[in-house]
């Protein structure tokens, strides 16, 4: 497989240094998966709690690699005519009004109806070639001249049946039309697939199999003071390493939902947009629903705020 | 390497994770492409090919370390052998030093010529010279502990020390891999040095001596982490095998926590069976109303034709339970069970009884298991049991809720102490429910010795099963779910 910015890809430092640069700070088994996941020429499925940076990978390596990056949702009652490919049936029938008069000019002259049948039939199956095919995502990623990444997000959220659909795809990138044959990706141009799932149901085993498995866990105190960086590069030292300390604190505690990445950015954006220096138990409790996305769970810090903050304080 | 992969792969599997022939392949095109020099970056690399959910991931991790300690493992010796080296040195005079410094000074000692000091020295030399002359003797005394590691290894491989089982075959592997690294001609070669008698060889079969000893005790460790690799955990399937087929009147407290996770592990197999929910439901009759109105379209052509579809409910489970002292630990098991299928079985209401019934429904969704038993022996565990009264109670209290989806499952010897059976309130249920089963943990031939009332219950269920281990527990469990999807 040969994409255009291959040299990105070719060692996992590198990688690790490409999404640096692109402010995607990353750990080390992380860039492996991609790395893998390229010279393999296999699909990465994602796992993770929500909010730890799965679809952003994707998108991520896609801009790295300066390509397109084709997504598709998943839903419950997703099928392949959203999928992979649906027929243009309104062109279709546009079509077959516009040639009416063309078609009788053809047929003029043919007696009774196997021969004017025989005669349609030299046109071969005009109506279900790829001019009438709507192209989907999958589709789409198949073809795709330049390679692409293809982004399958929260694959658990699909059917049982769709994962099924999918298995062709991701072993041999390859998809079966039925009135066209197969179509193929080109053997050099394979799109990198990520998938991703919040492990609301268990992915099947045939899934699994056929993908490499990446695990993202919330990071550490250091990776995540390294993202926030990244990110929010406005933070002071200083503020950075107390709220990464007091989010840490947080996923420890029992909540409905921990805060993830996505929030502890939010986070030090609100605090910057307030002018803060320093953290205070006041100022976390006007900020909490930021990170807090639960009644429930905003009660319970707001317990044990003092606490937390102080030792957040003291840890940073 | 692809015979270390594969092994490695076998002792995953050991440890409960499941790894395809295919996942194999993938991993050995990620390793010629990783290559083996970055350990941390294989492990990675490997993690994500073979271990594809958190917990596998988990157990992959202590697992690669566990197998690949070599390195370690060297260190270890080499600093065992270098410790003793010098200690040898220690008692042969004062000599602190290294070997290149002992010989420096071994050769001044020789030159001022007269001090004992110096003819020990020269002693040393002597002894230096005579090397040992068998392969196992030589390579023991070269000191190359890389050497060693791998013939070690190797002798390992060839005597199939994976293939272990038990713990007491450790010794019958330890003598075998020091055979295959050639014990026999070590022992020879020590019987010989102390046959000739000289100091010098004397010296050197001592040392012979304990460097083979210190071998043994290493290949000892090397067979015990093998055996913990490639044997505890199918030890640990045998147990769990034989758990299942265990009366569980039988099992003592110990084994509660196992017998717990082999329920656990039981529920989640049924659970991936029977979760995927079906789409297409049973067909029924035409349905004239759906088809004519779906057909409009096609100017009333009866073109696509609409089937009545009954939508298969899951069951709701009520379970009534014995928790007398003598059936106690099957309704444990029971409920463990039904509990633990939550996720596939939402409405189950339990019951318990000796005579007087209660209801125990919340005290196992909210608590844990141990805690609900505990409090659900305490509450009603005390008492003669009364199938009369516990039937009556049911009535009284429950019945209403009984319609043609739920399906009663009454756990119990059906010994009533010569007590009025009152079968015909068992006969109501049966009228309203869409099922009753019985489960009865004693042998049929017992059913209808002494006071026990099977005879009279039995008509009055659908179904009635010896039930008096897990695997029976499993099939009834299965057949409830089943029966629904």
């Amino acid at each position: 497989m040969t994409l255009k910015n291959e040299a990105k890809l070719a060692s996992v430092e590198e990688i690790q240094q490409n999404f640096e640069e692109l402010h995607y700070i990353c750990s080390l088994q992380i860039a492996t998966a991609v790395f893998l996941a390229y010279h393999l020429e296999k699909p990465i499925l994602i796992e993770g709690p929500p909010g730890v940076g799965k679809t952003e990978l994707a998108k991520t390596t896609a801009e790295m690699l300066d390509l397109e990056c084709i997504r598709l949702q998943c839903y419950e009652g997703l099928d392949e005519a959203k999928a992979i490919y649906e027929w243009k049936y309104g062109k279709q029938l546009l079509y077959t009004q516009v040639l009416k008069e063309t078609l009788a000019e053809i047929l003029d002259g043919a007696k009774g109806l196997t021969e004017s049948v025989a005669k349609l039939h030299e046109f071969g199956d005009i109506f279900f070639s790829e001019d009438f095919l709507e192209p989907r995502p999958l589709l789409k990623a198949l073809k795709d001249p330049e390679g692409c990444v293809l982004l399958i997000d929260e694959v658990d959220k699909s059917d049982h049946e769709f994962e099924s659909l999918l298995l062709e795809m991701l072993s041999d990138f390859q998809l079966s039309i039925p009135e066209i044959g197969t179509i193929k990706a080109r053997p050099d141009r394979k799109p990198l697939v990520f998938l991703t799932s919040n492990n609301t149901r268990e992915i099947s085993d045939a899934l699994k199999r056929r993908c490499l498995h990446l695990y993202i866990p919330f990071p550490d105190a250091a990776l995540e003071r390294q993202i926030i960086e990244a990110r929010v590069p406005e933070v002071a030292e200083k503020l950075r390493n107390q709220l990464v300390a007091f989010i840490q604190e947080l996923r420890d505690m029992d909540l409905k939902k921990v805060p993830a990445i996505s929030e502890t950015i939010d986070w030090a954006r609100t605090l910057i947009l307030l002018h803060t220096e320093s953290l205070d138990p006041d100022l976390v409790r006007q900020t909490l629903n930021v990170i807090l996305k639960f009644q429930e769970d905003i009660e319970t810090v707001e317990a044990e705020l003092q606490s937390v903050t102080n030792k957040a304080l003291k840890e940073s | 390497m692809d015979r270390t992969l594969v092994d490695f792969v076998k002792a995953l599997r050991t440890a409960e994770v499941k790894v395809s022939p295919a996942e194999t392949l993938d991993a050995m095109h990620a390793m010629n492409i990783v290559g083996y020099e970055d350990r941390e970056f294989l492990k990675n690399s490997l993690g994500l090919v073979l271990a594809k959910n958190p917990e596998e991931k988990e157990t992959f991790d202590s697992c690669f370390d566990r197998f690949f300690t070599f390195d370690k493992f060297q260190s270890s010796m080499s600093d065992e052998m270098e410790d003793d080296t010098s200690s040898a040195f220690d008692d042969d005079g004062d000599f602190d030093l290294s070997e290149r410094g002992e010989n420096q000074q071994s050769g001044k000692g020789g030159g001022q010529g007269g001090a004992g000091g110096g003819g020990q020295a020269e002693a040393d030399l002597e002894e230096s010279t005579l090397q040992p002359t068998s392969a196992l003797g030589k390579l023991l005394m070269s000191g190359d502990r890389t050497e060693l590691t791998i013939a070690m290894a190797e002798a390992g491989r060839e005597v199939e020390v994976n293939q272990i089982v038990v713990f007491t075959q450790k010794g019958l592997y330890t003598r075998k891999i020091m055979d295959a690294m050639g014990l026999k001609g070590l022992q020879d070669e020590i019987g010989e040095l102390k046959a000739h008698g000289g100091v010098p060889q004397s010296k050197l079969s001592g040392k012979l001596k304990k460097a083979r000893d210190q071998l043994r005790e290493k290949v000892r460790d090397y067979v015990e982490k093998q055996f913990f690799l490639h044997a505890d955990e199918s030890g640990k399937q045998l147990r769990e095998e034989l758990l299942k087929k265990v009366k569980l009147s039988n099992l003592e407290k110990r084994n509660f926590k196992d017998v717990q996770e082999v329920v656990f592990k039981m529920a989640k197999k049924l659970i991936a069976i029977h979760s995927k929910r079906r789409k297409t439901y049973r067909r029924g009759q035409l349905d004239v109303r759906k088809t004519l109105r779906s057909n409009m379209q096609y100017d009333g052509m009866m073109f696509n034709i609409k089937w009545k579809s009954s939508k298969v409910d899951r069951p709701k489970v009520m379970c009534i339970c014995d928790v007398s002292g003598s059936v106690s630990n099957y309704s444990r098991f029971l409920l463990m069970f039904l509990y633990s299928l939550a996720e596939i079985l939402p409405k189950v209401r339990s019951f318990a009884f000796s005579s007087d019934l209660g209801e125990v429904t919340e005290l196992f969704e909210n608590s844990n298991l141990e805690d609900a038993m505990s409090k659900t022996m305490r509450d009603y565990g005390n008492g003669s049991t009364d199938y009369g009264q516990m039937l009556t109670d049911f009535k009284n209290h429950v019945l209403d809720d009984v319609n043609n989806k739920t399906t009663v499952i009454i756990l119990g010897d059906a010994r009533n102490n010569y007590g009025d059976p009152k079968a015909e309130i068992l006969r109501e249920i049966y009228d309203r429910a869409k099922r009753v089963i019985w489960l009865n943990p004693e042998p049929r031939m017992s059913w209808t010795v002494g006071d026990a009332e099977m005879k009279k219950y039995a008509p009055a269920c659908h179904q009635v099963e010896v039930c008096n281990s897990l695997v029976h527990l499993e099939r009834v469990v299965a057949n409830l779910l089943k029966s629904v999807s």
